[in-house]
């Protein structure tokens, strides 16, 4: 274990980074992450990832894919991954070799509901900083632009296909009952079987749905308000709050029924009842711009804690749930074990390790141990 | 004098005998040319804790060269213009996070930064518009070169960031015959008994350019095979074509054995010329011939012994560090693989080794990492066998 403040601010983080974590995959497979756009841990503890796949990667990271042929390293791995508590690989599938349904140019956000059947979203933030890579010589060939992201599905936990919402191409607005602009990020709520969906990267709503025919519910925006699509000038860190959502890059159910919605540009956190009726909301990283600081967010396993992912300013920052007062944070800036490039998504397991995925050229998954949380 | 390299007979003095390695037997698919030879050579395991962070939110860029000088400090160069908007909010006023760090640092043998410094233009010097390649020479001084455009310069400074000297100038065009100055520099080696600056010239010229190494003074040159460089075109690289009689750029590594034999990374063309101090051509072997793009001989070092038995070649489009026999110039085994986690590569550039037999290498493009790689004694291989990502046997779990 090493421990997990590296380059830190001197707070008191209590948390190890486990370097070794998860295992390599089979030498002979020479496969690679592209950039991690979803994690999730579901009822046995195994940990889910989702990640743009060989879309995402540099030229001189898909050698054996290229044509001619350019090098032995690499492919990218299966999009879909499953690995134990200890970092083995359980499982994973590439939904790209089916039919039936639009897998997404962006696959973005998973969750696993209590039934063990995997959810995922689709759709990439517009560019800010995001950075341009550089992958060696030639480059990659232009490529026409992928359709647009605007479905949510739903596997069975082997990739069979289970349901859509939406439809991949075709984009609609946040007063839509039947499709979405980039929805990101997903969450099930198994007991009243509801999803939830962060809609998104284009739209500016929480919308809910039938988690067996898709069925349009309920939707809201910020403070619970109907949403809009007008453009906003951009985030000031002294004006006045926006009355919309900026970005809805994550959505996620605590175990005493409340909505938290990551509104990433506008650098909050806002909270919810399953109706949409608004209850608080705090602001992380004020002072934030670009990227903005609430990428996403996950529980202590005794719902004490709230961990959000700042990919913007590459750490994880705790914040005390009730009072959603920032407390400390975990990791800082680097491509080293315990540090970040792009931490966009965050997961919590039953003993409270955290995992996390990053995007961009982070392309990693991480355990952290934190100690002193139930 | 060309050998063929494949069919070296001085490795039979490696080989061992039956029933050793039964721990890697499973691996044995992945070398099947190799008839199922074993073969003795050193093992490493990556140390995920190295290096410790850097001080002040600093951000590493591409990261490309490494040297480790006589008290085994680490030292590196990388690019701090690199680091883009995100990675260097904290500079952007963006975010927190991060801080563009100097482009010279040194570390010591547990990961811990000491001295940093360079970047700008200083009185009677300029800095490469695009750092390149680190060198510790025997005096401990550091030499540095540059790949940038223009960029046709080496230069030596003293540990301590003092400027001693600047051979070449920026701001100059791609002659491989010049005795004025170079073509975008990508590592020095100083030999102690001539005080002679070997210069792998480099991303523009195709040569190898011999200089004092305290005046500076041009000594000699040479192209590949020992021929007079020539600067025409050669096209891409094409592995069924008969060898290239010119070294392609970049010219990326020349490093001198125990034995006064000259290594030159001939990168895009996937080999190494082994030549004599002055210029005669000795030997070449392929790694990993059919590479194309970036190449696959990126950079060299040699195993800390006398005989210096082994060549770590790192192989920045294949991921890994090729373990060869110096003598043959033999593939024996290799180790790492792609990605982002400890003991994984992307676009791994620059190799060396300290005192202890550890090795570190550093990553470009959006590597960005210093590695070490821990000497853990000999191991007995199946000869080609794929090693992947080394690990440490026994985890702190």
């Amino acid at each position: 274990m090493i421990a997990a403040q590296r380059g830190g601010s001197g707070q008191a983080s209590q948390s190890d980074v486990d370097p070794l974590w998860p295992k390599p995959f089979p030498v002979a497979k020479h496969w690679i992450l592209g950039s991690v756009t979803g994690v999730a841990v579901d009822a046995q503890d195994h940990v889910w990832v989702v990640h743009r796949g060989v879309d995402s990667l540099q030229t001189n990271e898909k050698g054996p894919t290229l044509e001619p042929w350019a090098s032995s390293c690499c492919f990218s791995a299966p999009q879909v991954l499953e690995f134990s508590a200890a970092g083995d690989l359980l499982a994973s599938w590439d939904p790209k070799d089916t039919k039936g349904y639009d897998w997404p140019a962006n696959p973005s956000g998973i969750a696993v509901d209590d039934k063990g059947n995997v959810w995922i979203g689709s759709g990439l933030p517009t560019p800010s900083l995001a950075p341009a890579g550089r992958g060696g010589r030639g480059g990659a060939p232009a490529t026409p632009a992928p359709p647009a992201d605007a479905q949510v599905l739903k596997f069975d936990k082997t990739g069979k296909f289970l349901l859509q919402i939406g439809k991949g191409g075709k984009t609609e607005g946040s007063d839509s009952q039947t499709g979405f602009n980039r929805p990101g990020s997903v969450a099930v709520d198994s007991t009243a079987n509801e999803v939830y969906v962060g809609d998104g990267f284009g739209n500016r709503r929480v919308a809910v749905f039938d988690a067996n025919t898709g069925a349009f519910k309920r939707s809201w925006g910020a403070y619970g308000e109907k949403p809009g699509d007008e453009a906003l000038p951009p985030y000031e860190p002294n004006g006045a709050p926006a009355k919309q959502f900026r970005t809805v890059s994550c959505v996620k159910l605590s175990k005493d029924g409340m909505v938290y919605v990551c509104d990433r540009q506008n650098d909050r956190i806002q909270v919810f009842q399953k109706d949409g009726k608004f209850v608080k909301e705090a602001v992380v990283s004020k002072t934030t711009t670009g990227d903005g600081s609430v990428w996403d967010v996950a529980f202590s396993p005794d719902q004490r804690l709230l961990y959000v992912a700042d990919g913007h300013d590459k750490k994880v920052w705790i914040l005390d749930r009730n009072s959603l007062a920032t407390i400390g944070s975990i990791g800082s800036g680097g491509r080293y074990p315990g540090q970040f490039y792009g931490v966009g998504s965050v997961a919590v397991d039953s003993k409270g390790n955290l995992y996390t995925g990053e995007t961009y050229e982070g392309k990693r998954v991480q355990k952290f141990l934190i100690r002193g949380s139930k | 004098m060309k050998r063929n390299i494949y069919i070296g007979s001085s490795l039979l003095v490696l080989l061992v005998a039956l029933g050793i390695g039964q721990g890697l037997l499973e691996r044995r698919a992945a070398a099947q040319a190799s008839n199922g030879l074993k073969v003795q050579v050193p093992r490493f395991e990556v140390d995920p804790s190295f290096p410790k962070p850097l001080p002040n939110h600093w951000y590493q860029g591409m990261s490309i060269g490494v040297s480790v000088d006589a008290n085994d400090h680490v030292w590196i160069v990388h690019r701090p213009d690199t680091v883009n908007a995100n990675e260097a909010a904290g500079d952007a006023k963006t975010g927190e996070c991060c801080a563009k760090a100097p482009p010279i640092l040194e570390f010591d043998q547990q990961g811990t930064l000491l001295r940093h410094w360079g970047g700008s233009d200083g009185d009677g010097y300029q800095w490469p518009s695009s750092n390149h390649g680190i060198t510790i020479d025997y005096k401990g001084n550091v030499w540095i070169g540059g790949n940038g455009g223009g960029d046709g310069l080496v230069l030596k400074f003293t540990q301590d960031g003092k400027f001693l000297t600047m051979v070449g100038k920026k701001g100059v065009q791609v002659d491989s015959n010049s005795t004025e100055h170079f073509g975008q520099v990508a590592k020095i080696f100083v030999d102690k008994k001539e005080n002679e600056a070997y210069i792998a010239d480099g991303y523009g010229n195709k040569r190898v350019a011999v200089i004092d190494a305290d005046t500076g003074k041009f000594k000699r040159y040479w192209g590949a095979y020992g021929n007079k460089p020539d600067d025409a075109n050669l096209g891409r690289y094409n592995p069924e074509a008969p060898p290239a009689q010119q070294f392609r750029t970049p010219v990326h590594c020349a490093e001198m054995s125990n034995d006064r034999l000259l290594y030159v990374c001939d990168r895009v063309n996937d080999r190494i010329q082994v030549f004599t101090p002055d210029g005669k051509f000795v030997k070449e072997a392929w790694v990993s011939r059919k590479t194309l793009g970036d190449g696959s001989t990126w950079d060299i070092a040699f195993s800390n012994d006398p005989q210096q038995r082994f060549i770590y070649l790192a192989d920045g489009h294949d991921e890994k560090v090729w373990i060869l026999d110096r003598q043959s110039l033999e593939i024996l085994t290799s180790f790492g693989d792609g990605g982002k986690m400890p003991g994984q590569f992307y676009a791994v550039h620059s190799i060396a080794t300290d005192s202890k037999g550890n090795i570190y290498t550093t990553e470009t493009y959006d590597g960005r990492r210093l590695q070490k790689f821990v000497y853990k004694g000999m191991q007995t291989v199946t000869k080609g066998e794929d090693q992947g990502t080394v690990w440490p046997r026994k985890t702190e779990h």
